[in-house]
């Protein structure tokens, strides 16, 4: 990782040095558990995806939970972020912000999508 | 140590395998909180990591599925709940958990709390094995390390109850020693109980594991067999009377040779068997043996 390049401010998906130091400083690991994050996170987006279609807030309120807990276990914090809000309008009953969330969940994760092909080693 | 780790999210999960299998415990996955039930009705898990937000039963709920249901080893609980949910930790505390944590996990932390709840499981371990150790000296006699009157009479009560129900009979056996104050008043009260304590090894050694004997009063022992006839019991107490006299008593002053009487009785052949009725029967069988020539067994 050249830290020299490492954007300030802006929005780099991850905080590398926050999730080596919650894992143990095993790079590969992370590599392997960004893989798992992906896998699962595509799984919940389409249910996600389905669930504010047909309304069921519920339902967008609990995968949203699981999305913040397991982008906060990665120090993924815009993804965390999307997540919280789509949580926040799953428990408020409000669809339209849930939409909205849904979008930049998913913009968001195209960023780190991005990043982690540009970072395959 | 073996620890039960309940988590629906593969990363969390993954993460807390390898930290755990790192400081070396002995990890059993679940997924969810009904695998994670099935898991500890299995047995030996001793800590326990539990989501509280997971699919089916959630971490709370198996928390108090534990408390209520785990009767035999303690089970240290750790909660992991979100940062924004650390309202929810009265309740959790409340079910039963020992612990808490927010997530994400500092594994720091985890690790030194895991250790409070190790250092706890086995401070219980240790209280466990010392009560036991208390309750066997409780029902032992000092000297002779048999079961004491109490003990074996309580045995002996419980038993004849079961066997009743599974119309089965239960054989006493009265064992007195042969001659005891003789050796008593010539070689010592200290070789008398040299040969107390050898006699007392010699017939434990020769029972089956189901059945019990034990110090009954000064020189008398009593054996008590389950689901055992009159017939059966006066073949084992012939088995005792034979491994008593083949062996000599080692005492200070040289070696003794000793023996037994025995008298046998079985709940079959009494109308109204209680404990003290069949030990009544043998104790008057034993007497009968007595006025017989001693080292000998009555079962009739």
């Amino acid at each position: 990782m050249n830290q020299a390049q490492k954007p300030r401010g802006t929005s780099s998906p991850i905080d590398i040095e926050d999730a080596l130091a919650r894992i143990g400083g095993d790079s590969d690991f992370l590599r392997e558990l960004l893989e798992l994050y992906v896998e699962d996170f595509s799984f919940r987006y389409a249910l996600l995806d389905k669930a504010v279609r047909s309304g069921d807030l519920k339902a967008v309120s609990e995968l949203g939970h699981t999305i913040k807990g397991s982008s906060a276990n990665l120090s993924l914090s815009s993804l965390q972020e999307q997540a919280l809000k789509l949580e926040k309008a799953g428990k408020n009953g409000d669809l339209g912000k849930a939409r909205t969330s849904l979008a930049a969940l998913g913009t968001e994760f195209r960023k780190l999508k991005v990043y982690m092909a540009t970072r395959a080693d | 140590m073996k620890i039960l780790v309940a988590e629906d999210d593969r990363v969390s999960l993954r993460i807390l395998e390898k930290n755990l299998g790192d400081w070396g415990y002995d990890i059993v996955v679940a997924g969810n909180g009904d695998q994670a039930l099935r898991k500890i009705g299995d047995g030996n898990v001793r800590l326990a990591i539990l989501d509280w937000m997971m699919p089916g039963m959630n971490g709370l709920e198996i928390c108090k599925h534990i408390r209520q249901n785990n009767g035999s080893n303690y089970i240290y609980i750790i909660l992991l709940t979100s940062r924004d949910r650390s309202q929810d930790i009265l309740e959790g505390l409340e079910a039963g958990a020992d612990d808490y944590m927010t997530k994400p996990v500092n594994f720091l932390e985890l690790r030194a709390r895991l250790k409070t709840g190790r250092r706890i499981v086995e401070l219980e371990d240790k209280l466990l094995e010392s009560n036991r150790k208390l309750t066997d000296l409780a029902s032992r006699d000092g000297l002779t390390s048999l079961w004491n009157r109490a003990n074996i009479m309580r045995f002996l009560e419980e038993n004849l109850e079961r066997c009743k129900r599974e119309k089965q009979p239960v054989s006493t056996i009265m064992v007195d020693i042969d001659d005891f104050k003789r050796t008593n008043d010539t070689c010592g009260h200290l070789a008398g109980d040299i040969v107390l304590i050898q006699i007392a090894k010699q017939m434990e050694r020769c029972l089956r594991k189901y059945d019990k004997i034990g110090r009954y009063g000064g020189d008398e022992m009593l054996v008590v067999l389950p689901g055992c006839g009159l017939k059966e019991a006066g073949g084992i107490a012939e088995r005792l009377r034979l491994a008593v006299a083949g062996e000599k008593v080692r005492i200070p002053a040289g070696e003794l040779e000793t023996s037994v009487t025995l008298g046998c009785s079985s709940s079959a052949d009494l109308s109204r068997p209680t404990p003290e009725a069949l030990v009544q029967a043998s104790d008057a069988a034993l007497y009968r043996g007595k006025k017989q020539g001693k080292n000998c067994v009555v079962a009739e």
